[in-house]
């Protein structure tokens, strides 16, 4: 252990039932350095994060934070170590303000009982002053954008001392320019307050930008500890999945002698769960043969887009088509009866039935056919058993069989379940929503080529995704969105990435009014 | 890996009857008896002899049906605490068809009465059934209401507008044709044919919902809604099948109790037969051949309960401590499966790490 590591594992190993999340991992992470965490899904990234944090006690090895062996794991005591941890799903009360949740658990007491407010500002406006993280302490946690929230997250930990800071995927959520603020204030409070931040990510690029050193995991095992600058993104996308990973040869064929349209929408409205309009009149059609992607920031209506299109959501006004026939007034399954395949945003709650085994999540929508059932009634479980392997085997999920329920995969897996059935439906047409969302590059890499080769083979696609990557990579074009409303669509080769985010903040609108 | 998991679960499982047994013998003998008698009592008072066996099968019947309707119900995600309303409805129907039908030849009239509990049952749970899929009203709140309302119609039909003229009879209706009446398979056990109508139910039950379509959307159903209507299942359809199938097994219930026992619809049908089925099936995590062992164990701990009483001279409210003491321990068994799912994963790492070190 060298002097100056501010944590240190040795020989750490975390045994769940049936996983070892972690095996013997010796690390030393130093002050004042970035240090980031790769590794592909179930790698055991997040495992040996929530370990220094205190949510697990290892089975075997040992934790020393600042030299001192941690002997109680708990997150009270990480706190007091001065360790902080900003989650990838935010834990801020909505309805409070920005400085509430900042003092939230020690907040300052007027009289001894009575929550002085003023001084919850003042703290909440020094601390954002003093580590230069601008933010409102008045305003509601509701009213802010995901980047906001996650400053004040990060301010929320700040105030409770916290000099080591592990970041868990802290852009996947964010825009590029988001990303970019977020870059320039973890590089600030290493340099002026000799933070330590720990950052766990798939995303290479920002290894590179961000990152003195960086660790690479898979499954479960530290294979490489390097200095950022000794390495590229080739290399590490080959450590994280342990063979030579290209993601820049997608065959894309020539499809522009179809010109028959499959998804058409009309000036389509629907309104969110809160019954507010959040679709406010939406144009655009797509053609056999087209991938047409939709970029924009997460709450701007994409989700509602794609449930009005899939019979999810009511349609409140306008009209959709598919293959020339209305969908209006449908249920998800008269709307697949169309010839529709759905990739939903949310696999665990929409996209699988994690308690079911991964042959029945495998099998739905196909079980009353006749090579499944007897007359529709009886389920023939040998025949769906093997084809469920079939597919198993075909999409490459790996997980302990078809026989163990859904939820025990890993995200990536699970995902490629979903994959898995919905594109065997054989459908032309497909509504893909984050495709790859929290999915580790080597599944990424193999779930775009299968999007790709739909594509080739006629399918018409919507495509949803947060990641401007993934829709420069597979669209033939992109369209905006922001507050429901289409605001603007682009060919991908004339565009770049920092353009169109100009369009998915709505900045266009800003400029003409 | 699924014989593994049946093995885990049977050493669970027998763990927690094991330590249910150890310590409803310390109360035993803590109150001055002795456990082995008490046990082998128990044993005796339940298969001792042919009535006795008898009784055990008959209540272990009403039970596995009660615990079935409440299962069928549960795949689709639905909790039907109105079995009980169901079962009183079903009794009534089938004893006013029963005694109506006087003299109609009995393979007309024993189908006709079968049907009359079935659609009574049936069209009762179907109204929290609907109420829940259109305007997603509870339907714990729903069932619980409904079951007073039915039996105290049941109760007002009983004393007033169908009240027996015969004597002796203090609130019931007339008698059913006793050609209608199911036999008696031992003497003076209250085991009738109408077991082997449970066992067809049982068996038909197990086969929707273990090997059909329509039992693997109802399982998707209440698994995860959202999931089983993205993927185009008729799940509304559903959860109301499910519901009018549970209310008609209730339905049965009632009606076998009034042909194999009482002769005519009395206020005291049931005694809470319903509430004893929803715990087996919960105990049993809706899981239909594990209902019908555990209906069985349960009937005779109740039954055999009964002679423990009388011979050994251990109070009644003693009985129930350990009864319900050993449900307590049987319900706890999904947490004994965790701690010796977690032991076991701890002994693995020591053992890794013993041979890597």
């Amino acid at each position: 252990m060298s002097d100056q590591s501010i944590v240190s594992f040795r020989h750490v190993s975390m045994q769940f039932p049936g996983v070892l999340a972690n095996d013997d991992v010796t690390l030393d992470i130093n002050k004042g350095e970035v240090f980031a965490l790769v590794g592909e899904n179930g790698a055991g990234k997040s495992t040996l994060m929530n370990l220094l944090y205190g949510m697990n006690t290892p089975s075997a090895g040992e934790v020393y934070i600042k030299g001192g062996q941690v002997r109680h794991f708990s997150p009270g005591h990480a706190i007091s170590q001065g360790v902080g941890m900003v989650h990838q799903h935010f834990m801020l009360v909505p309805s409070f303000t920005v400085a509430q949740n900042i003092c939230l658990g020690c907040e300052p007491k007027k009289f001894g009982f009575l929550s002085d407010f003023d001084k919850m500002n003042r703290i909440a406006s020094d601390l954002s002053e003093e580590y230069g993280l601008e933010v409102d302490p008045h305003a509601r946690i509701q009213d802010l954008s995901v980047g906001l929230q996650q400053r004040v997250e990060i301010l929320k930990t700040l105030h409770r001392g916290a000099d080591i800071l592990i970041l868990d995927e802290p852009t996947a959520v964010l825009t590029p320019q988001e990303t970019d603020e977020l870059f320039s204030v973890i590089r600030r409070i290493v340099k002026e307050k000799q933070m330590t931040i720990i950052i766990i990510t798939h995303k290479l690029y920002e290894v590179m930008a961000i990152s003195d050193r960086v660790g690479v995991m898979r499954s479960g095992k530290l294979v490489s500890v390097c200095n950022t600058k000794d390495v590229n993104e080739r290399i590490l996308a080959s450590m994280m999945v342990g063979r030579e990973v290209l993601l820049d040869q997608l065959d894309k064929s020539d499809t522009h002698e179809m010109t028959e349209v499959a998804i058409h929408a009309e000036n389509l409205c629907a309104v969110d769960n809160r019954g507010l309009p959040a679709l406010r009149g939406v144009t655009f059609s797509v053609r056999k043969g087209e991938i047409l992607g939709i970029a924009g920031v997460e709450g701007n209506g994409q989700s509602e887009l794609v449930e009005a299109i899939t019979g999810m959501r009511d349609i409140t006004g306008g009209q959709v088509t598919i293959g020339g026939k209305s969908i209006a007034g449908m249920t998800p399954g008269q709307v697949r009866s169309l010839g529709v395949a759905h990739v939903p945003e949310d696999r665990l709650s929409t996209g699988v039935s994690s308690p079911a085994d991964v042959t029945d999540n495998l099998i739905v929508g196909k079980h009353r056919q006749k090579d499944f059932s007897f007359l529709g009634v009886h389920m023939k479980r040998k025949p769906i058993r093997k084809w469920a392997k079939e597919l198993f085997d075909k999409y490459d999920i790996r997980g302990a069989g078809v026989d163990v329920p859904a939820g025990s995969l890993s995200g990536g897996n699970m995902q490629k379940v979903v994959i898995a059935r919905e594109f065997s439906f054989e459908t032309p047409v497909l509504i893909i929503s984050q495709p790859t969302r929290g999915v580790d590059i080597g599944a990424m890499e193999s779930i775009h080529r299968l999007i790709m080769e739909k594509r080739n083979a006629g399918c018409a696609i919507l495509l949803v995704s947060a990641d401007l990557d993934e829709l420069f990579r597979l669209s033939d074009r992109i369209m905006t969105i922001y507050e429901g409303k289409i605001t603007g669509e682009f060919q991908p080769e004339n565009i770049t990435k920092s353009d169109i985010s100009y369009y998915m903040t709505g900045a266009q609108k800003e400029a003409e009014a | 890996m699924k014989g593994r998991k049946l093995a885990e679960y049977l050493i669970a499982l027998s763990v927690s009857v094991v330590l249910a047994l150890v310590l409803g013998g310390v109360i035993m003998a803590l109150s001055g008896h002795d456990p082995i008698e008490g046990y082998s009592l128990m044993i005796q008072g339940a298969f001792g002899k042919p009535r006795l066996v008898g009784d055990t099968f008959a209540k272990a019947g009403t039970l596995c049906l009660t615990g079935l309707a409440t299962a069928v119900a549960a795949q689709a995600g639905i909790f039907n605490v109105g079995g009980e309303g169901q079962l009183y409805l079903g009794a009534m129907a089938s004893a006013i068809v029963g005694a109506k039908l006087t003299g109609v030849s009995p393979i007309i009239g024993v189908p006709l009465c079968l049907l009359a509990a079935m659609l009574a049952g049936g069209l009762y749970a179907f109204v929290p059934g609907v109420l829940k899929v259109k305007l997603k009203v509870d339907e714990v709140v729903t069932t619980i209401l409904l079951n007073s309302a039915a039996i105290y119609f049941c109760s007002y039909l009983a004393n007033g507008p169908l009240k027996t003229m015969d004597r002796g009879v203090n609130a019931g209706t007339d008698k059913v044709d006793p050609a209608f009446m199911f036999d008696k398979l031992i003497r003076s056990s209250s085991l009738t044919q109408s077991i082997f109508l449970t066992a067809i139910i049982a068996l038909f039950v197990w086969y929707l919902m273990r090997k059909t379509t329509a039992g693997f959307d109802m399982k998707l159903t209440g698994q995860n809604g959202r999931f089983a209507r993205y993927s185009g299942i008729k799940s509304d359809r559903l959860a109301i099948l499910s519901m009018v199938i549970s209310g008609a097994i209730c339905g049965l219930v009632g009606m076998f109790e009034i042909f194999g026992l009482h002769k005519r619809f009395i206020t005291t049908v049931s005694q809470e037969f319903y509430y004893d089925g929803m715990l087996v099936a919960m105990i049993m995590r809706y899981n239909p051949i594990g209902i019908v062992m555990m209906s069985i164990f349960f009937a005779a701990m109740k039954i055999g309960g009964l002679t423990m009483e009388s011979s050994a001279g251990i109070p009644s409210s003693l009985i129930i401590i350990i009864q319900s003491i050993i449900i307590f321990f049987m319900a706890a068994e999904n947490g004994i499966l965790q701690a010796f799912r977690s032991w076991r994963a701890k002994k693995k790492v020591a053992l890794t790490l013993r041979k890597e070190g």
